[in-house]
């Protein structure tokens, strides 16, 4: 594959993944690259090393905090019902469809992506007119959807951000889901797509964010609806960012070692102002910007960047707080206040009892303008 | 199993551990009974309860119920308190314990409890912990020491699940199924094995484990040596004992059921204290040291409770409460699911646990859809698949508790999962629950202060047998024997028993209806109604007793002067005579203690309203005593509230203007003074200010062109001073609401504070404005508005003439209120 800035989850796990169906001995549904218990160890991890072709190959947990959520969603999509995960903004539920596309598929790329704009043909099949024109309707005029692409080679189907779809678009799912077949009037005795086992969609939905529609009653009963919920301990959270910012630096070939302390400071005010109570019991108010873990993994990448090509290659506290600001001042011009007054008493307290990195992280106090 | 053999008695003893609530040990349980067919069976539990043990297998009793412990430290023994102590020990019909002596009784073995008695446990705890932790309900079979320490917290994150009850119920209670008793209990030993080497020893002794140990080593030798009559053992379980001793030559089989923490112990204890040949049935449990389980207890030997001086009874139960999800940590949760479980097992063990979720699936779903109305048999499919499928993902034979969880989380909750979205899991974990109530058999001993309740409603001509409500109207002041019933329903109230409710009478506590010279009471009476007379039964042999010592209690907590007179009422109406006059002491000293103005004030308004009774209620206290001291206290802590909190503005009024009726008698002019003096103060609340100009007025300090002018300024103050004008009206109105009608000033400065204030200033002000004419009676109110309707030239008739207002407006505007209700919901 050509040089990417982000490889899809196949390429980029693709060792694990074979190691994986070479060790598995379990049954799998039709069509699935990988059986359930072995899709489980692809997204939450093994203690044991498996070996591939004499390389010994780590399985790492890519996704924390519910795993009984990992298991209900493969058992979801082993079933006849699509996967609907909402939430809140940066809750992961993108990174999850994918690991499980990638896991059970082989394939993470099948994917619509959802807009105010995206009509009925994105989502079922369009026409390559010039073909159209020179050959009438045929399966070669024909441009395949992923939904179309799905059912045909019996893959799994993401479409995201499922809710910023018009409505009346979002229904074009519902007689594909519920009959698995799909209709092309036009190719006629041969235009029925029979779904090949394998088959189903997964949807992602966000649930905080303006210019979103809502669903059907008749598409949600097509879905088994799972929750993402924000990751609620500190200790994972901090674990998310350095696996993240790790591998993020790996692909763009930074060669700087994500620092333990500056992610559990973020971590921590990331999880504290998401609360609303600090870990010393301080009650805070909450800032109206979404405080998700992804955002507190982009603030600690651009820092990290920063530190690499413009600094020493260090986590600079001056640099991590204008680019929290840059990530908080975003919908409310209250929010900046809010920090500033989380910066005034947490953090003032923390870095007179904890000292070190969270005293020159108060002092960086002053970018919060 | 560990088993022990001893040489010189050639008793065979079998230490079987256990976990409470659990249909799979309980399972195991009654297959080793029956195929050991042991001599004895001595089960942990306290020893005064041996004798209850018939009514417990009787075959009309049914589970739940719970022996209920009491001790009354009248001596103070355990501490200075001297304080009452109870405890329950629940036994569900999946309790291994309960199919220990349901086993035995159908076999015709001897079976009795060996443990220390309830008093004696309490002796040997430390104060705090065990038993003697400060918990509204406190529970004999708590295992918290098996579930919950970090060894158990390492062990879930290593098996990949999210709570010791999910792991219990993989391996032990789903895994169980298929496992040979054998097999079952040698991984309980060496998991509780495990547990108990990760608990602190002090944690252990404290306890007082260590004692109940030792004293349970010592049950089960005696019983090896043949010393029946050593034991605490019912009578007629030490003579058949004796009898099988005697015409048998073979030696006596013991079979010892306790809680898997306290098996290794004894095993230990056992050994070190007999002269086995020893054999194991694995031989594991050879290396656990000595010293960790039978550590000498260095607690000083602690005083023996006497068993006289403790009750014991057997009392209805209910599902709810046995649940260890609402805190009494008593086993495993959701019993209603292992109930259905524990059902299914005898009809079909191999898919009991399938069978289970599929009933509650089905169940759930019904309820779900009668609720909302938009579940199909779609979702109770995909459901099932959803269960069935976790199950084998996560290696279990058959999908259990946790999978049915996931299962209507992911199939039956629709859109995001939040409060609004909830109700499929509400409704699975209240059936879970389930609502069922143990019920007893008509042997059961009756405590005296059930016999009380019982004596009583014979008395009163009280039904008990119906199962509907019932009315009762009392003429309180006219029927000696009303009086008398009222007081037995309001102890009845008191002591929380669920038996009575008033729906109409004098209400004291709130001041309402003191006018009414009747009471009407809705009674009904059901097994929780005794459940609930065993629970206060420690407090006391009859009804009046009990609500006599729990009127104690109260006093000893820290309550203020407005709680204790509210305490003095209900002593009150409960006709409690001896508990009156420490009240009224108490509530005396309390009020020269209390600076708290405003419980000042209300132990004043109920001592007013009691006086005032004292009459019809034919009271002798002396209430003018208090009342004085309360008054005197008041007006000396008046001067500090003038600025006060617009939300405490009502209160504050009250206790002015109860001042002011109170003070007529003497000290008038002091409190005046005082009033004169907060007013002077700049900084006064508005609504205060107003009130005690009305106070003033009324009480000729003050003429009306002075409340006048103080209405003046407000209405022609700066404009944040205007916005207070709506207070100053309330609080004048609350006062003197007479001052309107006088002359035409008034009426004509709220007619300019409302010209001169725009519409957003009036939005906010509106609520003030309308708490401000609620003093007034409908008829005042016309009235004014006839005069606010001339100040604009038109008369009263053309403002009565507005368009009427359709009813289904109103039928909308309730619908609209509902509606937005249950969203806030």
């Amino acid at each position: 594959m050509k040089e990417s800035i982000k490889p899809p989850v196949e390429i980029r796990y693709q060792k694990e993944l074979m190691a994986l169906e070479a060790a598995d001995t379990a049954k799998k549904p039709r069509n699935w690259r990988l059986s359930p218990q072995a899709v489980r160890t692809f997204i939450l991890g093994s203690p044991k090393p498996l070996t591939y072709q004499g390389e010994s190959i780590s399985i790492r947990k890519k996704y924390f905090g519910n795993d009984a959520l990992i298991e209900r969603c493969i058992v979801t999509l082993a079933g006849n019902r699509g996967l609907m995960l909402v939430g809140e903004p940066g809750t992961a539920k993108t990174m999850l469809s994918e690991f499980l596309s990638a896991a059970i598929s082989g394939v993470s790329t099948n994917t619509i992506q959802g807009t105010a704009g995206t009509t009925e043909d994105m989502i079922k099949y369009s026409w390559n007119y010039a073909l159209l024109l020179a050959k009438g309707p045929s399966r070669e005029a024909l441009v395949p959807s992923p939904l179309y692409v799905g059912m045909e080679r019996g893959i799994l189907t993401r479409f995201e951000e499922i809710t910023r779809t018009p409505a009346e678009i979002q229904d074009s799912l519902i007689s594909v889901l519920s009959d698995k077949v799909l209709n092309v009037p036009e190719l006629g005795d041969d235009g029925f797509l029979f779904a090949k086992p394998g088959f189903n969609v997964i949807g992602t939905a966000n649930t905080r964010d303006k210019g979103v529609n809502e669903m059907s009653s008749a598409l949600k009963r097509r879905f088994n609806f799972e929750t993402v919920m924000p990751v609620r301990e500190v200790s994972l959270e901090k674990q998310i960012i350095l696996n993240e910012v790790g591998e993020l630096a790996k692909e763009n070939g930074i060669d700087m070692t994500p620092d333990e302390e500056a992610a559990e400071l973020l971590a921590s005010t990331y999880h504290e102002l998401r609360e609303g109570i600090s870990s010393y019991g301080h009650r805070i108010d909450k800032p109206s910007a979404v405080m998700s873990t992804a955002e507190a993994v982009s603030v600690y990448y651009q820092t990290m960047i920063s530190g690499y090509y413009y600094g020493d290659s260090s986590m600079d506290m001056d640099c991590l707080v204008q680019n929290l600001v840059g990530a908080v001042s975003k919908e409310n011009k209250d929010d900046l206040q809010k920090v500033k007054e989380y910066f005034s008493t947490v953090i003032k307290d923390k870095s007179s009892k904890e000292g070190g990195l969270w005293k020159k992280y108060y002092e960086a106090r002053k970018w919060l303008k | 199993m560990e088993k022990i053999l001893r040489s010189k008695e050639m008793a065979e003893i079998v230490l079987l551990p256990v976990r409470h609530h659990s249909p799979a040990c309980s399972y195991h349980v009654r297959k080793v009974i029956e195929t050991y067919r042991p001599s004895v069976v001595l089960i942990e539990g306290p020893e005064n309860a041996n004798e209850l043990i018939p009514v417990m297998v009787h075959r009309d009793t049914q589970a739940p119920f719970a022996v209920y412990y009491s001790y009354y430290d009248k001596t103070g023994q355990l501490s200075e308190e001297k304080e009452h102590y109870k405890c329950y020990y629940p036994f569900l019909d999946y309790s291994p314990e309960l199919a220990a002596l349901r086993t035995a009784d159908e076999l015709g073995i001897c079976a009795s409890f060996m443990d220390l008695s309830y008093g004696n446990i309490l002796a040997a705890s430390e104060e705090g912990m065990g038993l003697r932790k400060k918990e509204e309900k406190n529970n004999y079979n708590d295992d918290h020491l098996l579930s919950r320490n970090a060894f158990v917290k390492r062990l879930c994150e290593k098996a990949n699940l999210r709570s010791f009850d999910e792991f219990w119920e993989k391996y032990f209670e789903i895994g169980g199924i298929y496992k040979d008793s054998d097999a079952w209990f040698s991984d309980l030993l060496l998991y509780c094995s495990q547990v108990r080497e990760n608990t602190p020893e002090d944690v252990i002794r404290d306890e007082g484990s260590l004692a109940r140990e030792a004293h349970m080593s010592e049950t089960i030798l005696q019983t090896a040596a043949g010393n029946f009559f050593k034991t605490e053992f019912a009578s007629g379980v030490k003579e058949k004992l004796s009898e099988i001793q005697k015409s048998s030559d073979a030696p006596l089989r013991i079979l010892a059921v306790t809680g898997g923490f306290h098996t290794p112990a004894l095993s230990v204890r056992l050994r070190e204290n007999s002269d086995p040949i020893l054999t194991d049935s694995d031989g594991k449990t050879s290396c656990l040291s000595a010293d960790m389980y039978s550590a000498p207890d260095k607690k000083k030997t602690p005083k023996k409770i006497k068993s006289q001086e403790q009750n014991v009874y057997l009392m209805p139960y209910s599902m709810e409460a046995a649940d260890a999800l609402n805190g009494y940590a008593s086993g495993m949760p959701y019993p209603a699911f292992y109930q259905k479980v524990w059902e299914r097992f005898s009809e079909d063990t191999d898919n009991c646990y399938r069978l289970t979720v599929l009933d509650f699936l089905v169940g759930c779903g019904k309820e779900v859809r009668r609720k909302e109305g938009s579940l199909s048999t779609y979702d109770e499919i995909c459901a099932v698949q959803m269960a069935d499928g976790l199950s084998s993902l996560r290696g279990k034979a058959q999908p259990g508790a946790y999978e049915l969880f996931d299962a209507v989380l992911s199939s039956y909750v629709k859109g995001e999962y939040t409060i609004a979205t909830d109700t499929p899991m509400q409704i699975l974990r209240k059936n879970m629950t389930g609502n069922a109530i143990g019920k007893l058999c008509d042997q059961a001993m009756v405590p005296p202060i059930v016999q009380d309740f019982e004596a009583q409603c014979r008395q009163f001509s009280l039904k008990t047998g119906s199962t509907l409500e019932t009315e009762a109207t009392l003429s309180l002041f006219s029927s000696d024997r009303h009086r008398r019933e009222s007081c037995f329903f309001h102890r009845m109230l008191f002591l929380n028993t669920c038996y009575a409710r008033r729906v109409k009478g004098p209400n004291l506590q709130q001041q309402k209806d003191r006018n009414l010279i009747r009471e009407i009471w809705r009674y009904k009476w059901n097994t929780q109604v005794n459940a609930a007379l065993i629970d206060v039964s420690v407090y006391g042999a009859t009804i009046e007793e009990a609500a006599g010592s729990l009127v104690k209690e109260e006093m000893k907590k820290e309550i203020g002067a407005g709680a204790c007179a509210i305490l003095l009422t209900k002593v009150f109406e409960m006709g409690l005579k001896e508990q009156l006059q420490s009240v009224y002491d108490i509530a005396q000293m309390l009020i020269q203690q209390d600076t708290d103005f405003y419980s000042l004030a209300d132990a004043l308004s109920h001592l007013k309203m009691m006086r005032e009774l004292s009459s019809l209620y034919q009271s002798k206290l002396d209430l003018d005593l208090p009342m004085q001291l309360a008054i005197r206290k008041l007006i000396s802590l008046l001067p500090s509230m003038t600025i006060v909190k617009e939300e405490d503005l009502g209160r504050c009024m009250d206790a002015i203007k109860l001042l002011y009726q109170l003070t007529k008698e003497e000290a008038q002019e002091e409190f005046f003074d005082i009033l004169l003096r907060m007013q002077r103060d700049a900084q006064i609340q508005a609504g205060l200010d107003g009130c005690i100009h009305g106070i003033l007025y009324g009480g000729g300090r003050e003429d009306g062109a002075v409340v006048e002018r103080a209405c003046l300024g407000y209405v022609q103050g700066t404009k944040e001073q205007m916005k207070k004008t709506a207070l100053f009206f309330r609080g004048l109105f609350f006062s003197a609401r007479d001052l309107i009608f006088i002359g035409g000033q008034i009426l004509h400065m709220l007619d300019t504070f409302l010209q001169q204030t725009d519409t957003a200033d009036f939005m906010e002000l509106l609520p003030e404005l309308r708490m401000a004419f609620t003093y007034f009676t409908p008829r005042e109110i016309d009235k004014i508005a006839e005069k606010a309707a001339a100040l604009h030239g038109r008369s009263g008739k053309d403002i009565m003439n507005l368009r009427e207002v359709p009813p289904d407006w109103y039928a909308y505007g309730k619908k609209l209120d509902i509606y937005i209700a249950g969203l806030i919901k």
